[in-house]
């Protein structure tokens, strides 16, 4: 597995669109605290930018890449090696080079700049959006024959995850506004990987207003270690179950 | 022993059977040719031995071991598809290097004689993107012979390659058949079939109609040349009709 | 500290003019003893003295050197002044008795004039410092600080003031008590440069209390914040109320309050940094509002009330409102989420900021609605609102807003705000991604394969 990774590996080294997406995501980062000055607020824009791009890059760049590779993947069977190996290889490659390039974009900014909590939750949040779509990338990838397809349904993904999601859940407030929703709403919102990432950022720039009266609940679920807990699991839920989905898929299919 | 043995294998896509009900059993020392029209499941039933296709039905053992979910058996088997793909940034040099890391090959272990005799030295510190289909094919082979593979499958061998190559390439696969190997070959040029096949594997429909030594198909139709004999011999074949061997 | 030295100075002098002084030393006379001489000014020298509750019923100036412990023993009050032309000073208080029937005071001075008390330490008491019926009194440099560890109910207020004008509350610091300061029916009066932190409930807490000043004071992590009631001609400057966070906590709480005029004050990191709750004519002008949950929460019962110059900046709202009609003009204030453009360069935006969002509204009506706060879908609603407004009271907007904040320096006014870059770099790094997508999308579909090159390439 780890001779495939390395590979894999320095093959994507060599990837120039692995080296724009750093370079993009340097540029907004380092343009964003040079516009701003105060870097909280910068903070606060870069979070928005990075909740929103970094997803939709992680998840069309792994669908592309994997299609690239088809034909070496296909190699790669026919050599004595497991097809499960081969899948978390290249998982686990992708999802390296995509993690360097985040750390390169907005890691060395935010360090420079605003090395707050803040900051660190933005990194944080953000390293595991992209090893989540990384892994969404790879279910949907491995699922379908055709190319094009296949980067149709991450779009949609992408689109759902970011915006058809929050009107939903805001459509649900409206609907059922008159019954006790509320202990529902911030599971179901914390469901969503964006969301989750989202709230954890918030949690630490919105906290005046969220110890309003919507505090308690916000502070039960997210507050304490347990809060956190939870939030890191959900996470690594959403990196493990479709990680695990490819490979178990991968291992059937006929290639 | 049986190098390879096919036990009732049968796969189905969907609704369709590419393949059903083949018995088949190939010893070391063979070439064998698998002919037949064009879906009439060669490529499912060479997958289905490389383990790139999950067998619906029955199954096959390479080397008396049963083919399932350990991949160890592949290290027996040389492989040159019919189009080859790989890594496009590498050079060929990097490419070799890294399918001996893969395959866990010790240096001065491999067979290298393809490398000279078919030019592929000459291209070692090229990009694979920069080369030609044919350039990339005579890779594959070299690929397929380097590790003194126990079972060579080659899948159009000489498709993509120029004429003297192709004589070079068939001439190796002649060199590991008396070394031993058992070799698979699909090809559509009746003359290649007749000069280097031990035995013909004729599919049609999914079914295998019959693996006899191509001789045996002269004889009887009394045609000298197997482009010839072998309408006249499908044609007195009864329609159903599954040999097994 | 230059007029309590005056002070000190003053008593003194008269002492020495026409004066006794005498002094308490522990274990040589009580103070009580000393009380029931005739000397006008006795000096209580470092020691603690432990006499039962010391009531001091005629014109004397107590003087604490080395701070002398006076520990009531927790069986009622401590000190208790019932004549006028008293001064305490220097004195550490201690042992009140926490009660439910009597509110028991460090110092408590009631239906008197002519007080000052001055540099004291009230430490755990029950209230800090009382005062009742009082008129003409300075209450200066103090440090009344509570028991910490005290529940909420045990506690009672740090500054006490009931029925009372003319009295000046400067420089002192109300920690750790129920309310820090707290005035009921106290006018004319000054409250300035204290600072009050850690109360159970409110920072400062007065109701009417009509023509006070509350000048350069420090509110900060008080329970509730600051809350001012049924009051008419406040005025408050230059005062800070910062960290006051919770579910009912607000940096300044104003209800029913008639011309107030709040400026030149800074609300950071509030949950709401001021409730206006049937206010009338409030003026709200030069203040700062920085990092609160909300900054301003305008109930609708409330009119004419006139925002003008302030900075809102950093604030997860603005502005909210719980009804369509809002009586109230906002002119001139900065507003860093403002997106407008000054063409004219008169540093005014030349279209009108509306400072209420869709977001807030929903919010107002579902506070669960928070956990979409910042996502795409509410920025989407926000800005739509804000070309097409049909949610949001109409009238509520900024027609001049300021292009920088009032306070900022030129070299910083080339500097715009935050989310305005944020919002214009997302589109064209968003069409920078998808270009870059759409080019590798390209590039390997047009990549010469294998498949399409003849046998012989």
């Amino acid at each position: 597995m780890w001779k495939v990774y390395k590979y894999t590996l320095l093959d994507l080294a060599r990837n120039r669109f692995a080296l724009g997406y750093a370079l993009l995501l340097l540029l907004v980062s380092v343009g964003l605290f040079m516009l701003e000055s105060d870097n909280t607020k910068a903070l606060i824009s870069l979070t928005q930018v990075v909740l929103a791009l970094v997803p939709l890059l992680a998840l069309i760049f792994t669908i592309i890449y994997f299609y690239n590779q088809y034909e070496f993947t296909v190699l790669l069977a026919v050599q004595p090696l497991r097809r499960q190996s081969i899948t978390r290889a290249q998982f686990l490659a992708i999802g390296t080079a995509l993690l360097v390039s985040f750390l390169f974009g907005v890691g060395f900014p935010v360090v420079a700049y605003a090395p707050s909590p803040i900051g660190w939750t933005l990194l944080l949040t953000g390293a595991a959006l992209t090893l989540v779509f990384c892994a969404l990338g790879m279910f949907i990838a491995v699922g379908q024959r055709d190319r094009a397809k296949a980067v149709g349904i991450g779009l949609a993904t992408w689109v759902f995850m970011v915006l058809v999601y929050d009107s939903l859940l805001l459509w649900l407030m409206f609907s059922f506004s008159d019954r006790p929703i509320e202990p529902v709403i911030v599971p179901l919102a914390a469901l969503n990987p964006i969301d989750l990432s989202r709230i954890l950022v918030m949690l630490k720039v919105d906290l005046a207003a969220l110890l309003g009266y919507t505090g308690a609940v916000y502070q039960k679920f997210f507050g304490g270690a347990g809060g956190m807990l939870v939030s890191f699991v959900a996470l690594l839920l959403w990196m493990l179950l479709p990680a695990w989905g490819a490979v178990r898929t991968f291992a059937r299919k006929d290639l | 022993m049986d190098r390879i043995a096919f036990e009732g294998l049968g796969k189905r896509y969907h609704d369709q059977w590419a393949l059903r009900g083949v018995n088949a059993r190939f010893v070391e020392g063979e070439v064998v040719m698998v002919i037949g029209p064009n879906g009439s499941g060669k490529t499912t039933l060479i997958k289905c031995l490389l383990g790139l296709v999950k067998a619906t039905e029955g199954a096959i053992q390479v080397n008396g071991a049963l083919v399932g979910n350990d991949p160890l058996y592949r290290a027996a088997i040389g492989y040159m598809p019919q189009y080859a793909e790989f890594p496009r940034e590498l050079t060929v040099d990097q490419l070799l290097r890294m399918m001996n890391d893969i395959r866990d090959a010790r240096s001065g272990s491999t067979d290298d004689r393809l490398i000279k005799l078919l030019g592929v030295d000459a291209l070692l510190d090229k990009r694979i993107i920069t080369l030609s289909g044919g350039m990339r094919q005579k890779v594959s082979a070299v690929l397929a012979f380097r590790y003194r593979p126990d079972i060579l499958v080659l899948d159009e061998p000489t498709a993509g390659l120029d004429p003297v190559s192709a004589t070079k390439l068939l001439d190796a696969v002649v060199q590991a058949k008396r070394n031993g190997a058992t070799v698979l070959i699909t090809s559509h040029i009746m003359e290649e079939v007749q000069r280097l096949g031990d035995r013909v594997a004729y599919l049609q429909d999914g079914r295998l109609r019959f693996a006899l030594p191509p001789e045996t198909i002269t004889e009887v139709t009394g045609e000298p040349s197997l482009a010839l004999a072998l309408p006249k011999y499908l044609a007195q074949l009864p329609p159903a009709h599954v040999e097994s061997l | 500290m230059l007029r309590a030295a005056l002070l000190v100075l003053l008593a003194t002098c008269t002492s020495v003019a026409s004066a006794r002084v005498c002094s308490v030393w522990p274990g040589s006379g009580t103070i009580k003893q000393a009380l029931a001489n005739t000397c006008d000014t006795i000096i209580i020298h470092t020691g603690t003295y432990r006499e039962g509750t010391i009531t001091i019923e005629r014109p004397v100036v107590l003087l604490g050197q080395g701070w002398p412990v006076i520990d009531g023993g927790g069986v009622g009050e401590v000190v208790v002044v019932s004549a006028p032309h008293v001064t305490l000073q220097g004195l550490v208080v201690r042992g009140t008795m926490v009660s439910d029937m009597n509110d028991n005071a460090g110092i408590k001075c009631i239906s008197v004039t002519d007080i000052r008390i001055i540099g004291n330490r009230v430490e755990s008491c029950f209230f800090g410092i009382y005062l009742s019926s009082v008129t003409h009194a300075l209450v200066a440099d103090n440090r009344v600080i509570g028991d910490p560890m005290a529940d909420e109910n045990r506690r009672a207020n740090g500054i006490h003031l009931w029925k009372c004008s003319h009295v000046e509350v400067l420089r002192n610091t109300a920690m750790h008590h129920r309310d820090g300061i707290y005035l009921e029916f106290v006018t004319d009066s000054h409250v300035g440069n204290d600072t009050t932190a850690y109360n159970a409930r409110y920072g400062l807490h007065f109701m009417f209390s009509h023509r006070d000043s509350y000048t350069r004071n420090l509110f900060h992590d008080n329970g509730a914040g600051v809350a001012v009631m049924f009051t008419r001609e406040v005025t408050m400057t230059d005062n800070r109320f910062e960290h006051n966070r919770g579910a009912s906590s607000y940096g300044l709480l104003l209800k029913e309050i008639n011309d107030a005029h709040i400026e030149r004050n800074m609300f950071v990191d509030n949950t709401v940094g001021i409730l206006l709750d049937g206010c009338n004519r409030a003026n709200v002008t030069d203040n700062r509002f920085q990092a609160n949950g909300w900054a301003v929460k305008l109930f609708a019962n409330s009119t004419a009330a006139v925002f003008e110059r302030n900075g809102f900046s950093g604030n997860t709202f603005d502005m909210t409102t719980n009804g369509d009609l809002v009586l109230t003009t906002l002119k001139g204030n900065y507003w860093d989420r403002y997106r407008g453009y000054d063409l004219d360069r008169d540093g005014r935006g030349d279209v009108p900021h509306r400072p209420l969002s869709v977001f807030a509204l929903v919010t107002e009506r579902m506070p669960y609605a928070m956990v979409l706060s910042r996502s795409l879908m509410v920025n989407l609603l926000d800005q739509g609102e804000r070309l097409v407004p049909t949610l949001t009271p109409a009238m509520l907007q900024d027609t001049g807003p300021l292009m920088h904040p009032p306070d900022r320096s030129g070299e910083q006014h080339a500097r715009r705000s935050v989310e305005q870059y944020g919002e214009r770099t997302l589109v064209p790094s968003a069409l920078v991604a998808a270009i870059m997508v759409l080019h590798t999308w390209w590039s390997f579909t047009d990549r010469p394969i294998l498949r399409s090159t003849g046998p012989h390439g």
